[in-house]
């Protein structure tokens, strides 16, 4: 089956951008949020394979959301998006069991080796 | 047309201005309370999608202007520095230079040079202070006024489109009801009301209609991705033609077919495309070529899957239909090549003598066919054996509106979707036959078996239809040919009433359980109409026919 993806981003514009990268690729996105408690929820109703996450949202800090995810949907693989300069947060997401980061603005190219690669490890673990 | 970098574009241009008009507003918070914890999140926030969306359309300049002012309010939020004196100037300058920037790509001229503002954040964020021109004054009121400006695109949940819509068909109903009764009442001023009332709620519907359409090339576009990944796994070349992007389709109907499409695609490549060997043997070109095309055809949009392959073996088909008890093989040699097609689109139904990981897995072409039958369309297939399959959905443009037929049966008005219907007939009892208690006509030289509706629509039970007789043939019978499958029925009714554009509702419970009726309309003498479904219809003739 075609791994399921949530993505969540607080600009509509980087979600559609990702979701078309995505579902070009193949992979099916269950759903997009745009705020933490959006993304708790839909991670919960949904049971994504692997869920993008933007450092900085609206209604919480993608840290804080990171960890309701791993708590809600420990399966799920997580990967951040970022624009450069907040590496230390990603740094402390990557502690926290993020599994990579895409770094804004990403090249296509770029979006599929990373989620690629994060779910490859999914298999390597369930294998 | 409107590619999806355009879409990026506008999408982009919307978001922008939005974060613009944000960060103003936040701004001015700010100033009122320079320690208001929230708006210095949010602002921050703001800036940091700004840059991040701008440097991903290439506007390199709006990106490093959003950059330096993301890093300084990092540091104002981090009690580093405070939004005060010299340094509010300066973020009130960025802003509004970010402002002017956004406006020039909306009007595609090059943004404003901005290098003294980026020198000052710069020196804001070493801790230095920020160097002024002399000749720098704040903006004039007049000036500030002029650059207000909101977005020329609105995104809509198409959620709340379809509650429009919902309500413009709740309008249309009354406004026919109040047209008869104006007709009756025979009152002039009442007439010339209700007329006018008449063409602005046809306007009203086309809007809405209108508001709710896409261009086809939002789905066409994802498919070049499929063909390539599932031609790559079965090591074939294929070259995909894609034309008619720009044909306009209600959004609904499109995510209704994206699946059915998506199987149709991959069922090509995999299934209608030859092996490279296969091709060379044949002659053919070792590319094969693969055509998804859409146009519009009068109220119809039509989108065609056409592939230069081995063609459907219609004996092969013939002879499974007869395997898996769909038929008899003797009613079977008499099928013309359309009617053996249509056990294709039997549930269940596949030729694939192996599964491969893409097709095969028993999603037959009956998952397209269901997807077709919910939006009252239809499914057409021409095949030629050794030169290729095409396969041709037929969809209506919108949802909401649809030409149907009204019949009488048992003095009681139904609604035949016109997508359905073939021709009307008025038969002498000499032009029917009797043929193994089935009654029997023909038309454009095919036989087309007839049933009066009222068998149809009275039947109970397991039990087969009655057996026709002569004697069922009394005086000329009002016949209306339906096509459901590339199958026709001739349904012979008590009278034929007029052709009228419908609003169709769904049935509400314990109605619905019923399935030879789509929906319910209401005609504008107020009277309850049922929507027959024809597919249903046709389906339980099949199944009952003696």
């Amino acid at each position: 089956m075609n791994k399921r993806i949530l993505i969540v981003d607080d600009s509509f514009y980087m979600r559609t951008m990702l979701k078309n990268m995505l579902t070009d690729a193949g992979y099916e996105v269950v759903g997009e949020a745009a705020n933490g408690a959006q993304a708790v929820e839909m991670a919960t109703s949904t049971s994504p394979d692997l869920i993008t996450l933007d450092v900085i949202l609206p209604d919480n800090t993608g840290l804080d959301v990171l960890k309701s995810l791993r708590q809600v949907q420990p399966t799920a693989k997580v990967v951040m998006c970022s624009a450069v300069g907040q590496e230390v947060i990603v740094n402390e997401a990557i502690e926290n069991g993020a599994l990579a980061y895409i770094v804004k603005p990403f090249s296509e190219e770029k979006v599929l080796e990373i989620v690629g690669a994060a779910l490859q490890n999914d298999a390597e673990q369930t294998a | 047309m409107k590619t999806r970098d355009q879409e990026y574009r506008e999408m982009f241009m919307a978001e922008a201005l939005e974060y613009y008009d944000s960060m103003s507003r936040h701004l001015s918070e700010l100033e009122r309370n320079p320690s208001a914890g929230p708006a210095l999140n949010e602002l921050f926030r703001l800036m940091h999608n700004l840059k991040a969306n701008a440097r991903a359309m290439g506007f390199t300049d709006l990106g490093e202007m959003a950059h330096h002012l993301e890093t300084l309010f990092g540091l104002i939020r981090d009690q580093q520095r405070t939004f005060s004196g010299a340094l509010t100037r300066v973020v009130f300058a960025g802003v509004d230079a970010m402002g002017a920037m956004i406006r020039a790509i909306g009007a595609n001229q090059p943004l404003p040079d901005a290098q003294a503002l980026i020198e000052n954040l710069d020196r804001l964020v070493r801790g230095e202070e920020p160097v002024f021109e002399e000749d720098e004054v704040a903006e004039t009121d007049e000036e500030a006024g002029k650059k207000m400006e909101l977005s020329d695109l609105v995104y809509i949940q198409v959620k709340k489109l379809d509650n429009l819509l919902n309500l413009v068909g709740e309008l249309v109903i009354d406004r026919d009801r109040i047209m008869t009764l104006a007709q009756e009442l025979d009152n002039p001023a009442l007439l010339a009301t209700a007329q006018h009332l008449f063409r602005i709620s046809d306007d009203l519907q086309y809007s809405v209609m209108d508001a709710r359409l896409v261009g086809v090339g939002v789905l066409l576009n994802k498919f070049p991705r499929v063909v390539r990944d599932v031609a790559s796994a079965e090591d074939k070349e294929v070259e995909l033609i894609l034309s008619g992007q720009d044909v306009q389709i209600d959004r609904n109907i499109l995510q209704i077919i994206t699946d059915a499409l998506l199987h149709l695609v991959r069922n090509a490549v995999s299934h209608g495309l030859e092996t490279k060997a296969q091709r060379q043997q044949a002659g053919k070109p070792l590319v094969g070529h693969l055509t998804l095309s859409a146009m519009t055809e009068r109220d119809d949009v039509l989108i065609q899957v056409r592939d230069d392959g081995r063609g459907i073996d219609t004996e092969a088909v013939r002879r499974k239909a007869v395997e898996r008890g769909l038929t008899t093989a003797n009613i079977a040699a008499t099928l013309d090549e359309q009617a053996v097609w249509a056990f294709l689109f039997e549930p269940g139904f596949s030729m694939a003598s192996k599964i491969t990981d893409i097709s095969g897995r028993g999603v037959g072409l009956d998952v397209v066919k269901l997807a077709l039958d919910s939006l009252g369309g239809q499914l057409r297939v021409e095949s030629e054996l050794g030169a290729g399959t095409t396969f041709t959905l037929v969809l209506p443009t919108s949802i909401a509106v649809k030409g149907a037929l009204l019949i009488e049966v048992e003095e009681r008005p139904y609604a035949v979707p016109l997508m359905h219907t073939d021709t009307v007939l008025a038969l002498q009892p000499e032009q029917i036959s009797v043929v193994g208690g089935v009654l029997l006509t023909h038309f454009q030289g095919q036989p087309v078996p007839l049933v009066p509706l009222q068998l149809l629509l009275n039947d109970e039970g397991d039990e087969p239809l009655p057996l026709a007789t002569r004697n069922d043939v009394q005086g000329a019978q009002q016949v209306l040919v339906v096509n459901y499958n590339n199958r026709r029925l001739g349904l012979v009714v008590d009278r034929f009433i007029r052709q009228q554009n419908i609003v169709i509702k769904p049935l509400s419970k314990p109605l619905d359980t019923i399935d030879l009726f789509g929906g319910v309309t209401l005609l504008g003498s107020g009277q309850v109409c049922l929507v027959l479904d024809v597919p249903a219809l046709t389906r339980l003739f099949i199944t009952k026919r003696p």
